[in-house]
């Protein structure tokens, strides 16, 4: 830890830099606000920025998010701390709190790396890469994702074996191996947080086999297989990598489960399973896609008529209950469900299962505060006192919450929230002023 | 301490040690990559094959090879009849 802390100020804090984060900043910042935004990640874009397409339109994802990274890296009233972490915040008086903020060092000067990539050739090593969902490998030395912003390698420092090659590799010499951790303490007047959702782990749920068997995987992990940026040059299944060609979806996997402790509907699985159906037949044209869900949810803008094109292509939706799943000797995976319709207990095969994986809380924020309470709600969500009035206010006053830090939603809902969030701290700096 | 630009990876070499498990996972990706070169320098192979010839878990075959096709090493070369699984090939 470096010796001094920095002191800086701002009007407003926002922590996380998802979708529903970098909107907040950007209304802002385009209002005359001066905004931090904390992201604990490499990158800005959340979990936005590493899917495929989005639904009801199938618009491009990367290509919607792309550029409103950009706006909000460039703005000149947004400062963005990556790889930084909130670890204590005080209201000091009625109208200002002071953060202490932790930013781990990166290991690469961040102004001075062009993103060349020559530091991910020179590195020896090999790990999982998180960002592709441990699907195939990354460097120690590495770029998080081709559209990452900033666009600046790190250096995984614990997989890291010190051999100096991607410093030999660098041009303008950037890599810097004396970096250590600093510590901000920050005033800041009003916050926003947006440190959005976590996926479900379906390790969780056993009887499912994931982790078991290897052509189980995640939605999130079909997702990177589908995107332009995908793990490899095709659909295959990680356990042999055979293009599939029985696709089983389970939708609802850690959603309205109460055994697991998620009563709850994650609003968007349906949607994106629907979504992800539709670009699999494209992708495979000779693949069969079976849905197996409890209810549809299709309650949004133009979802309906998403849902009928998907039945219109020929997915197959069975409303059914997953009791197990087992592994065939050619990996395989065999399916008991309930088929719902026909109360009868049936057995299907597939060559790959993809668990439509829920919405869960992220808690990361509530013990931020050691003087005031950060309500939660029943499911761990922020708390909103007032939903119909002021749907963005928290417990504390003059802490707002943004996207999914609330509850389960889909892109546009976020961005929704996201406006109200930052027009509510608008008016409460104005008020305060 | 005035460290040289370029050279920072021997200053922190002093005063971190690299943990067992990194050094470990570099000594086994290294004689995982040079076998599946040396494999297909003969012939392009499948997963299967390779599977065989490694004697490894196949997902973790499909890890490694995946990873040499992203950094360059290998290409995909031809899928089979059934249109199942493809061959890989030395990047040339
Ligand atoms: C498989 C899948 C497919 C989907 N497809 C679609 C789709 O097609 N259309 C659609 O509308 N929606 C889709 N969604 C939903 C969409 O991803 C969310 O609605 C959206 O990402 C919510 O944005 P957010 O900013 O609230 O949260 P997130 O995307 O979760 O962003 C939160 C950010 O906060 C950061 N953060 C977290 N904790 C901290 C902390 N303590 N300190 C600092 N930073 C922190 C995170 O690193 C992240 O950058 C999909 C979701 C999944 C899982
Ligand atoms: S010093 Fe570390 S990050 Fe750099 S090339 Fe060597 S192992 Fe990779
Ligand atoms: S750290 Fe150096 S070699 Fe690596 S991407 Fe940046 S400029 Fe290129």
């Amino acid at each position: 830890m470096q010796g001094q802390i920095e002191e800086a100020s701002y009007d407003v804090l926002v922590i996380g830099g998802g979708i529903a984060g970098g909107e907040a900043a950007l209304n802002l910042a385009n209002n005359g606000f001066k905004v931090l935004i904390i992201e604990k990640d490499l990158s800005i874009g959340g979990k936005m920025i590493l899917l495929s397409k989005v639904f009801p339109t199938l618009d491009c994802s990367a290509c919607i998010t792309t550029p409103k990274v950009s706006e909000i890296s460039r703005h000149p009233a947004i400062t963005i701390f990556t790889g930084s972490e909130v670890q204590k915040i005080i209201k000091k008086d009625y109208n200002s709190f002071e953060v202490e903020v932790l930013k781990n060092p990166r290991y690469v000067i961040e102004e001075e790396c062009t993103g060349c990539q020559l530091c991910e050739q020179a590195c020896p090593v090999i790990v999982k890469d998180e960002y592709q969902f441990n699907l195939v490998g990354r460097k120690a030395a590495f770029i998080p994702f081709t559209i990452a912003s900033p666009k600046v390698a790190a250096i995984d420092i614990e997989n890291c074996t010190l051999c100096g090659a991607c410093e030999k590799a660098c041009p303008p010499k950037c890599i810097d191996f004396t970096q250590e951790k600093e510590e901000y303490r920050i005033k800041i007047k009003s916050i926003i947080i947006a440190t959005g959702f976590k996926l479900f782990d379906p390790l969780m749920m056993p009887r499912y086999g994931f982790g078991l068997y290897k052509n189980i995987i995640t939605s999130m992990q079909m997702e990177r297989q589908l995107a332009p940026t995908r793990p490899f040059n095709t659909i295959l299944r990680p356990g042999d990598g055979k293009v599939p060609c029985k696709v089983a979806y389970v939708l609802c996997t850690g959603s309205r489960d109460a055994t697991i402790g998620n009563p709850i509907c994650s609003q968007i699985c349906c949607m994106y399973s629907i979504k992800q159906a539709q670009l699999l037949m494209g992708a495979l044209p000779m693949a069969d896609v079976t849905i197996y869900y409890l209810n549809i949810r299709s309650f949004g803008k133009g979802f309906e008529e998403f849902y009928e094109q998907a039945k219109g292509m020929g997915v197959n939706f069975v409303k059914g209950k997953i009791g197990k799943i087992s592994e065939l000797e050619n990996g395989n995976l065999m399916l008991r469900y309930e088929d719902i319709n026909e109360n009868k207990v049936k057995e299907a095969e597939h060559d790959i299962v993809v668990l439509s994986v829920g919405v869960i809380a992220n808690q990361d924020t509530a013990a931020l505060f050691p003087d005031e309470q950060l309500k939660l709600d029943s499911f761990n969500f922020i708390n909103q006192p007032d939903p119909l009035a002021t749907p963005a206010r928290t417990s504390i006053d003059g802490v707002f919450v943004a996207g999914t830090a609330s509850g389960p939603m889909d892109i546009p809902d976020s961005i929704l929230s996201a406006g109200s969030a930052s027009s509510e701290a608008m008016s409460y700096l104005i008020q305060k002023k | 301490m005035e460290v040289e630009k370029g050279k920072t990876f021997k200053y922190l070499r002093e005063k971190r040690e690299v943990s067992q498990e990194a050094k470990d996972n570099l000594k086994r990706f290294n004689q995982i990559k040079k076998t599946i070169l040396d494999l297909l320098k003969e012939s392009d192979l499948t997963i299967e094959q390779l599977t065989q010839k490694l004697n490894m878990p196949k997902n973790e075959v499909v890890f490694y090879l995946m990873s040499l096709v992203k950094f360059g090493y290998v290409q995909t070369g031809a899928i089979d009849e059934m249109d199942e699984y493809f061959s890989y090939k030395l990047k040339k």
